[in-house]
């Protein structure tokens, strides 16, 4: 016989686990991951390059507008092309001279660089404020968001999450560059892309300029960073360099891999099925603290890896013939 | 060096750059303490079908990435239709017109064959980015252009059903041909095969060379070729170029090159290995 | 039929007109380039640093450059020698600038560091040489032996001597666990690169979160006695410090002398090189696979103790490490144990020197700085060997 108290327990569980404002920021936190991966996804399942810094874009990109707003006074809506502007920027100086370079040194010159912009973040106090942050950026997005919800409220709903404007704007986001994204690599474009990610000295060998496609596409990478920045950064309300360490570009990568490299909607799904699971553990009852429950979710995601390019490297919606990893 | 034959004189007539399409001088190049091409020095005529010959380790496939632009020449020059190649990267020479396929074929396997053949077509505006954001429309004109020469092409080589297939799943002799097909989507004024006959049937073999002829007597296309099989050189080439330890030992008419002395001695162990076995050449 | 739609004469973008100039000083001679190269590192120091206060300093200066570059003059075919004249030049503006007792004493701190990434570059190299695995995890066996070493020596309070003992083992036999359960699996499978380096990566989380979910994130302290220093020579360091160095460096020249002389060691650099030819000329591959994940675990495991004693322990520590560790490895040229001894070595040094230029936080970035450099001029590394098509 159960002991009725346990039953209680699991009926507050099952309540927190239905509980709005919770999945709205879960969904949140899903949909950026997706605007992140899109980019990744050009890199590593179009292109085949292997971009490790990606945050490192979405860190410029935050700090950027957040700098040019909070500190400089700039007008919000402006500094958000110029932060864009600013990722890209980055790309071209960090890709000009590593892109010619082979695949896995690559990767870790992509990590090195992403790691000196969080620690120049960090110790640039006059620029960033160091560990502190930076924060106000978000009165513009704030009233955006205001609007938002009092529209929804005369659509009739009127208990509407807190988070859910911005929840709707990044899913926005998300779907509008998977679908621009997508139609990308159907053109002749996308083709050298392939052809590239193929085997470069054919596409050469063919009148292809393979180190500039692989230039356009990391370019296009660090916009999609920059975009994730921003919605991180309104998400969070404050932006500060511990939140861009290397983990946020493995979970990308988690992200990618679950979805099924080479598709777009994949990375969705990827992105939701893995937050919902990541963020899902913290209604299991268990009798740990708070930092051994977040090693556990990081250890989860571990496991997850690890299973997936064990048994299933193409992910979900893979495809297996187009397969960028193993044979 | 006799007359070239007469169809491609029209060709040669109407350049102003005579009748020489490319030319090496003196190409040097050293991988660590390997001189792997001494000082080779040729020149290829326009509209000529040539021979490039020699033992295993002789330097041919070398010789073929440093004109073409894979490799850095330590010294020497390329022309090409009167303008110096050596320094430039390989794209640019392919667009010049200096097309290359390579030994081991580089079938993009997880891209299916139209897409392969679509990919080498020139001028299609669809490949730079401006284009596909702010002119979407312009590009799918060139693209059903290139689609249809791609089938036809295809057809030529018996490999129209398989336009639909991913690359990878083509057999050894298919990717042959697929690359040899693939080059010729790319227009080329100058064609370079290295080893386009090697696990081809000898029947497809035949269609080839009749194809190559045709290209060159119809559109004044020349073509330098890597080959080992001395029935094909002998009977399809105007020149053979001899090459053995790097360098140049022999340039004439196929008859004048095989019973050249230095040439038997490459060939019989002199100096250059047999030509036994597969291996870099 | 149309053909040839390039014209080859005209540069049409700003980048190639770049690209062509680049070019163009690519040909000029050896010592131009390394003239140029030189001259523009010590400006670029000189100025990050602080002007030269007088004629002469700058005269100083010039002599210095002049004389950096003919040193280059015999050595265009040395890129270890060309390297070697380069940080003697980048020493000697230091010691221009600051005197020879602080170079010194921040190159004798640096020699810890150094110690303590040559320790993890040489197995983590042999392992991605052997292997073609870019071993992400590589940061958190180090932790892991930090870990061991804690257990042993606070824990349950054993002398230290033990506790490194205890570590070296017990990172070793992680090493050939995960070897036998997870890596040979998947090379018997022919999985792709890509699919092992994100493999190492789930791995590395595991490791590290595992010991943050058994030692949870604070700080903990080796029983080690990091406040009583050594002094020798007007120089001062820490004892632990100096224990470092010197059990760490005789750790490295036995490694190195493993290398060379045994036929173990032969063998581990025959696979690296060339792992097909070693299987087919009849080397026990994967009993000498076995050996060089005994061996890069275990020195990892003591690098990890290492570092654990000089600052402290966190779930971090090894991942931090980690960067600078691959950077040696990518500068002494994949596979090639003794160019990531040298290159770690080297980096320990000049990350530390480079606080006479950067705040402390930010060293690190100075050392991927470095490593981005020398990939633009030399893109297989110092050590390396050049790719071909």
């Amino acid at each position: 016989m159960t002991d009725p108290t346990q039953i209680f327990q699991l009926a507050l569980t099952f309540e927190a686990f239905t509980d709005i404002e919770f999945w709205t920021s879960v969904g949140i936190i899903a949909g950026i991951f997706v605007v992140f991966a899109t980019g990744l996804q050009l890199n590593v399942g179009f292109t085949g390059i292997q971009n490790f810094g990606q945050v490192g874009f979405m860190a410029i990109g935050a700090y950027t507008m957040a700098i040019l707003t909070a500190e400089s006074g700039w007008n919000f809506w402006l500094s958000l092309p110029v932060a864009i502007a600013a990722a890209i920027a980055f790309g071209l100086i960090i890709g000009l001279p590593s892109l010619r370079l082979r695949a896995d040194y690559f990767a870790i010159v992509t990590i090195a660089a992403a790691e000196a912009i969080r620690l120049v973040a960090l110790n640039a106090r006059d620029l960033t404020n160091g560990p502190q942050g930076v924060f106000g950026f978000d009165d513009s997005w704030n009233s955006i968001s205001d609007s938002i919800e009092e529209f929804i409220v005369d659509l009739g709903w009127t208990d509407v999450p807190s988070q859910f404007p911005l929840f709707l704007v990044t899913w926005g986001l998300a779907i509008g560059l998977m679908f621009a994204f997508s139609r990308m690599t159907r053109t002749p474009w996308g083709r050298v892309l392939r052809a590239v990610r193929e085997d470069e000295d054919a596409a050469r060998a063919l009148g292809k300029n393979a180190f500039s496609y692989k230039l356009q596409s990391l370019a296009l990478a660090a916009t999609t960073g920059a975009i994730a920045g921003f919605l991180f950064a309104l998400n969070l309300k404050f932006v500060v360099p511990d939140e861009f360490q290397p983990l946020v570009t493995f979970t990308g990568y988690a992200v990618l891999i679950l979805g099924g490299l080479a598709n777009y909607w994949g990375v969705a799904l990827g992105s939701i099925v893995l937050w919902s699971v990541l963020e899902g553990l913290r209604f299991l009852e268990l009798p740990l603290s708070e930092t051994k429950i977040a090693a556990l979710r990081f250890m989860i995601l571990g496991f997850v890896l690890i299973g997936l390019m064990a048994f299933r490297p193409q992910g979900f919606f893979g495809n297996r013939k187009e397969m960028v990893l193993g044979d | 060096m006799t007359d070239a034959a007469a169809p491609a004189a029209d060709a040669t007539a109407a350049s102003p750059k005579g009748r020489s399409l490319f030319e090496a001088t003196e190409i040097h190049k050293q991988f660590g303490g390997i001189q792997a091409v001494r000082g080779a020095t040729m020149e290829v005529e326009e509209g000529s079908i040539t021979a490039l010959i020699g033992p295993n380790g002789a330097g041919k496939t070398t010789f073929f990435n440093l004109i073409t632009g894979f490799y850095r020449p330590d010294r020497g020059r390329a022309v090409f239709d009167g303008r110096e190649i050596q320094s430039r990267p390989p794209y640019v020479i392919a667009r010049m017109g200096m097309v290359r396929t390579f030994q081991i074929t580089k079938a993009l396997a997880a891209m299916p064959v139209i897409d392969n053949m679509m990919l080498a077509a020139p001028d299609q505006p669809g490949e730079r980015f401006t284009n596909i954001v702010f002119r979407p429309l312009g590009w799918r004109k060139r693209e059903a252009e290139v689609h249809e020469q791609a089938i036809e092409l295809l057809d030529v080589f018996n490999l129209a059903k398989l336009a639909e297939e991913y690359a990878g799943t083509l057999s050894g002799g298919q990717r042959k041909l697929l690359e040899l097909a693939r080059a010729l989507m790319a227009q080329p004024r100058f064609l370079l095969l290295d080893e386009p006959m090697a696990g081809i049937n000898p029947t497809l073999g035949r269609r080839l060379l009749d194809h190559m002829q045709r290209l060159r007597s119809e559109d004044g296309v020349t073509f330098l070729f890597i080959e080992h099989d001395m029935e094909v050189v002998m009977n399809h080439s105007d020149r053979v170029i001899v090459m053995a330890e790097g360098q140049v030992i022999a340039d004439g008419e196929p008859h004048e090159v095989r019973s050249d002395k230095a040439v038997i001695d490459a060939y019989l162990g002199g100096g250059g290995g047999t030509a036994t076995g597969a291996g870099a050449s | 039929m149309e053909a040839g739609t390039f014209s080859g004469a005209q540069v049409r973008t700003l980048g190639e007109r770049f690209a062509a100039a680049l070019g163009r000083f690519n040909e000029a001679p050896f010592v131009v380039r390394a003239g140029v190269g030189i001259a523009l590192l010590d400006l670029v120091l000189v100025l990050a640093d602080r002007r030269p206060d007088s004629v002469f300093e700058w005269l100083l200066l010039a002599a210095i450059i002049a004389a950096s570059t003919a040193a280059t003059v015999p050595l265009a075919r040395r890129p270890a020698a060309v390297a070697a004249v380069v940080l003697v030049n980048i020493l000697a503006i230091l010691i221009l600038f600051h005197g020879l007792h602080d170079v010194s004493q921040r190159g004798l701190n640096g020699l810890s560091l150094g110690a303590i990434y040559a320790l993890g570059a040489v197995g983590l190299t042999l392992v991605y040489g052997i292997l073609k695995l870019v071993n992400f995890a590589h940061g958190d066996f180090l932790t892991f032996g930090a870990y061991m070493a804690y257990l042993v020596n606070v824990t349950w309070d054993l002398p230290l001597v033990f506790a490194i003992a205890f570590a070296i083992a017990a990172t070793a036999l992680l090493g050939i666990g995960f070897e036998k359960t997870m890596w040979a699996p998947m090379r018997k499978r022919g999985a792709g690169m890509l699919q092992l380096l994100l493999m190492a990566l789930g791995l590395a989380f595991v490791i590290r979160y595992s010991i943050q979910f058994i030692w949870g994130t604070e700080l903990r302290q080796l029983d080690v006695n990091n406040t009583s220093s050594v002094e020798f020579l007007d120089l001062r360091i820490g004892r632990t410090q100096l224990t470092v160095i010197v059990v760490g460096f005789a750790a490295l020249l036995a490694t190195g002398l493993m290398l060379r002389l045994t036929l173990l060691g032969k063998r581990m650099r025959a696979l690296s090189d060339d792992l097909d030819l070693a299987e087919t000329s009849g080397i026990n591959t994967s009993r000498v696979i076995l050996y060089t994940w005994l061996f890069a675990a275990g020195l990892a495991g003591l690098a990890g103790v290492f570092a654990g004693a000089i600052t402290q322990l966190q779930p971090e520590l090894g991942f931090e490490l980690l960067l600078p560790i691959f950077a040696a490895v990518v500068l002494g040229g994949i596979g090639n144990a003794f160019g990531a001894l040298a290159a770690g070595i080297v980096l320990g040094v000049v990350i530390e020197m480079s606080t006479f230029i950067v705040a402390p936080g930010l060293k690190l970035a100075v050392g991927f700085l470095i490593l981005i450099v020398v990939l633009i001029i030399r893109p297989q590394g110092i050590f390396g060997q050049a790719r071909t098509v």
